[in-house]
């Protein structure tokens, strides 16, 4: 099992350390509730190194990007993000992912770990009529996340350069081979920065940022926080069965694009799921539970479920089949063998503080 | 180190009893308590209940887990703790202050084959 930089440290903090994605990472410090309500209510911080680094540059980065994935990206500005389902042919997902443009030819892409060879793969496998060079920088970043609403404050304390930019903005410092992207992108909700660096300059920004007490926090946290704000997760809402269509990722596939993978099939396909978001009056939604119609029918499942620590009652995303839901019927969630009636929520459950 | 009070018997699955005729009070321990982190939820069979030793009565859900509670002893349920079902957190706060069922045993020489409190604490310390 791979490790990140910031290992060592995870232990010294006595870390809880559970397998994701091929590497070794922290599921939880010391109280899981207290590190996503730091998140929520201060600021806390996430070693999310497992996660790919691609680059791409030549002439061809951004029409080869824009190409591979379902958003608009020919279109986004210079020092901007964007984040993008990339789809197969038949319209299924391969991935999720964010594109950051540092230049017209020079473009990173940040991937989940977990699929890192799988992508590397399928962008490979699409280069031939561009003029593209791409490079798997995964082993030589390391990447963390400051989450919540005094991030910048506790940022700029340490870090006189740092500049106030936008919601999905980039900072871009050391240009070259190996530049340090400060991005204010995050998986909380809550205004943020993910900081992509060599893995020497990472480990000194930890150290300094845990002297600032900053809340370390684990992946358990982070897929608390993320859930709560219906933010998707690979693996779970959207996978290699699904479309982005099927999956509550519509906003991301911009139909009016000249052409892109799996465009063809997206444009005529009938959606079998819809994603739902249920909030539980009593008991705790987990993955892989049924979701139930007054009727008795089994019409899906929930894709993420969990105990929300601001609400303090369960939330669920489900993927539910099109033909069997109905918006007007009661549902519950079928937990050990017992029916728990659901709330259909609209929106996030919790609105994260970002800008 | 956990608390592990010295009159009661311990499971592998880090639940308490204690004893009393033929009646078992069940519990999980401080080790399982603090394990699980913030328990969020909790789940008990109803009286009446019967089971062979080894079967589940029950879950304790944190934020991110479900674990299943399982019977070191066959028998009845004849109490279960509504108090603890509605509010969880108090096995966060003292879990051998809040039992969670009580069992009139099908065998009461079924708790002689449990740990002591000598015993648990280090199966806890060969387990941590």
């Amino acid at each position: 099992m791979k490790r990140t930089s910031l290992y060592e440290s995870h232990l010294s903090l006595g870390a809880k350390m559970v397998e994701f994605g091929g590497f070794e990472m922290p599921i939880q410090y010391s109280n899981l509730k207290q590190e996503a309500l730091a998140v929520r209510d201060s600021v806390g911080m996430f070693d999310v190194s497992h996660m790919g680094e691609f680059f791409v540059s030549g002439k061809d980065a951004v029409k080869f990007v824009d190409f591979l994935i379902t958003n608009d990206f020919k279109n986004s500005p210079i020092g901007k993000a964007v984040y993008s389902p990339m789809c197969r042919e038949n319209g299924t997902v391969v991935d999720d992912l964010i594109a950051y443009k540092l230049s017209e030819t020079f473009i990173m892409i940040c991937v989940n770990a977990a699929n890192i060879s799988k992508d590397w793969n399928w962008m490979n496998s699409h280069t031939s009529d561009f003029d593209v060079k791409l490079v798997d920088r995964s082993e030589d970043y390391s990447l963390i996340a400051l989450q919540g609403p005094k991030a910048f404050k506790t940022l700029k304390s340490i870090d006189d350069q740092l500049e106030d930019i936008a919601y999905y903005s980039i900072q871009v410092r050391e240009d070259g081979d190996t530049p340090i992207i400060y991005a204010r992108t995050g998986y909380t909700g809550e205004d943020g920065f993910e900081i992509f660096a060599p893995h020497e300059t990472i480990m000194g920004l930890w150290s300094k940022l845990l002297e600032k007490e900053v809340t370390p926090c684990g992946l358990g946290a982070r897929d608390v926080l993320r859930l709560e704000v219906c933010y998707p997760l690979y693996g779970q809402e959207i996978d290699d069965e699904v479309t982005p269509l099927e999956s509550g990722l519509g906003w991301t596939v911009k139909l009016s694009k000249e052409d892109f993978i799996g465009k063809a099939a997206l444009e005529k396909s009938e959606p079998r799921f819809t994603n739902i978001k249920l909030l539980l009056e009593k008991g705790i939604p987990r993955s892989g539970y049924e979701v139930v119609n007054e009727a008795g029918e089994t019409i899906g499942k929930i894709t993420s479920g969990s105990m929300s620590v601001m609400l303090n009652q369960g939330v669920a995303m489900a993927r539910v089949e099109k033909a069997k839901y109905n918006s007007k019927s009661e549902l519950y969630v079928s937990i050990r063998d017992k029916k728990y009636h659901a709330l259909r929520h609209k929106g996030a459950f919790v609105n994260g503080g970002h800008k | 180190m956990s608390k592990t009070p010295e009159n009661l018997y311990y499971t592998e699955e880090h639940e308490w009893l204690s004893v009393d005729g033929d009646v078992a009070t069940i519990g999980i321990t401080d080790f399982a308590q603090s394990s699980l982190g913030d328990i969020v939820f909790v789940e008990l069979s109803d009286a009446e209940t019967t089971f062979e030793q080894g079967d589940s009565f029950g879950v304790v859900e944190s934020i991110k887990s479900v674990s299943d509670l399982y019977t070191p002893i066959a028998g009845e349920v004849i109490e279960k703790n509504e108090e603890v079902e509605d509010t969880p957190e108090k096995l966060n706060e003292n879990a051998f202050a809040s039992w969670l069922i009580k069992v009139k045993m099908a065998d009461p020489s079924q708790v002689e084959n449990l740990m002591d409190a000598e015993k648990y604490k280090a199966f806890c310390e060969a387990n941590s």
